[in-house]
C-alpha cells in the first residue's frame, strides 16, 4: 500500500506514535523537559543541540526503529514534525 | 620538469599533509581526542551497521590482519568496537561499532563533508562539475598507480611464500 493509499486516520495515528516515540526519547535519554518539545521545534536551535548531542539522538531513534537515517536525510530536517515524518517514511519504505 | 608540473607536485603534496594535519587537528579539539587518525579511519572502515570480518576490514585498509588485530584490540580497550564469533562459523571474528564508535565515525565523517562544502561553496554548479571531474581523474589516475605497487606486494607475498616454503623444508629434513 503506498502512502497515498494509507488511510489519513492510519497514518495520522502511526505519525502520532512516532512524536511519542521521539519525545521519549528526548526526554529520558537526552533530559530535555517535555513541556519544552512541540511539534514545530527546531531540533538545532530550540533544544540547543550541537553535532554530537544530534547524532546521540538520531543514533538512539535508528537503533530503536532498526533504521538507517543518512546525514543528507539529517540536513533537511529541522522541526520535530520533519523528524516524525522522515521517520515514518523510512519505517513505511 | 616545467613550472606547472612544478606547482602540481607541491600542490599534490601540499593538500595531502594539510587534510590530514586538520584531519588530526579538528581529532585532538574535538570529543574523541582519545582516538587516533589510524583507529577512526579504523572505525570509518568497520561501518556503523552491520558487523564485518576481520579480513574485510582489513582489506578496505589495505592492511593485514595481525596489524589490523592489534589496532582492534586498543579500540575494544576504549570501547569503540565490539568483537565476537561468527554464530555460523566460530572460526569467523566479526567487528562492529559500539554506541560510541557510531557516534565518533559520524562525527568523522561530519568533519570531512563539511571540507567538502566549503570547498565548493565558492563556484556555481556548473564550476563544482568541472572541478568534481578533474578530481575524480587524478584520483582515477593515482589508483592506477596504487595498483601498480600492488603488484608488488603480491611479488612480495610470493618471495614470502618462498621463504616459507624453504623453511619448511629444512624443518622436515
Amino acid at each position: 500500500m503506498t502512502d497515498s493509499e494509507v488511510p489519513r486516520e492510519r497514518m495520522n495515528d502511526k505519525k502520532d506514535q512516532v512524536y511519542s516515540d521521539l519525545l521519549n526519547i528526548l526526554t529520558e535519554e537526552l533530559g530535555v523537559s517535555p513541556t519544552d518539545v512541540n511539534p514545530n521545534l527546531d531540533i538545532r536551535d530550540d533544544l540547543l543541540f550541537d553535532s554530537l548531542q544530534l547524532y546521540s539522538f538520531i543514533i538512539t531513534v535508528e537503533e530503536a526503529y532498526d533504521i538507517r537515517i543518512a546525514d543528507e536525510q539529517i540536513d533537511k530536517v529541522h522541526t520535530m514534525n520533519d523528524l516524525v515524518d522522515m521517520v515514518y517514511d523510512i519505517i513505511n519504505k | 620538469m616545467n613550472d606547472r608540473e612544478q606547482k602540481m607536485a607541491e600542490e599534490l603534496v601540499s593538500i595531502f599533509e594539510k587534510v590530514l594535519v586538520a584531519e588530526e587537528k579538528s581529532l585532538q579539539k574535538g570529543y574523541f581526542s582519545n582516538l587516533s587518525l589510524a583507529e577512526m579511519h579504523t572505525l570509518d572502515a568497520i561501518g556503523p551497521y552491520e558487523a564485518r570480518t576481520m579480513t574485510e576490514t582489513a582489506q578496505i585498509l589495505g592492511i593485514t590482519v595481525g596489524t589490523l588485530t592489534v589496532s582492534v584490540d586498543r579500540l575494544v580497550k576504549k570501547g569503540f568496537v565490539n568483537r565476537r564469533r561468527d554464530e555460523d562459523d566460530r572460526r569467523v571474528v566479526r567487528i562492529s561499532l559500539t554506541r560510541e564508535g557510531k557516534l565518533a565515525a559520524r562525527m568523522h565523517g561530519k568533519f570531512h563533508k563539511v571540507l567538502a562544502k566549503h570547498i565548493l561553496e565558492p563556484y556555481d554548479e556548473k564550476e563544482q562539475e568541472l572541478l568534481l571531474s578533474l578530481v575524480s581523474e587524478v584520483d582515477d589516475y593515482l589508483n592506477t598507480q596504487v595498483a601498480r605497487y600492488d603488484n608488488d606486494d603480491r611479488i612480495r607475498q610470493t618471495a614470502k611464500d618462498v621463504a616459507k616454503d624453504v623453511r619448511r623444508r629444512k624443518t622436515n629434513d
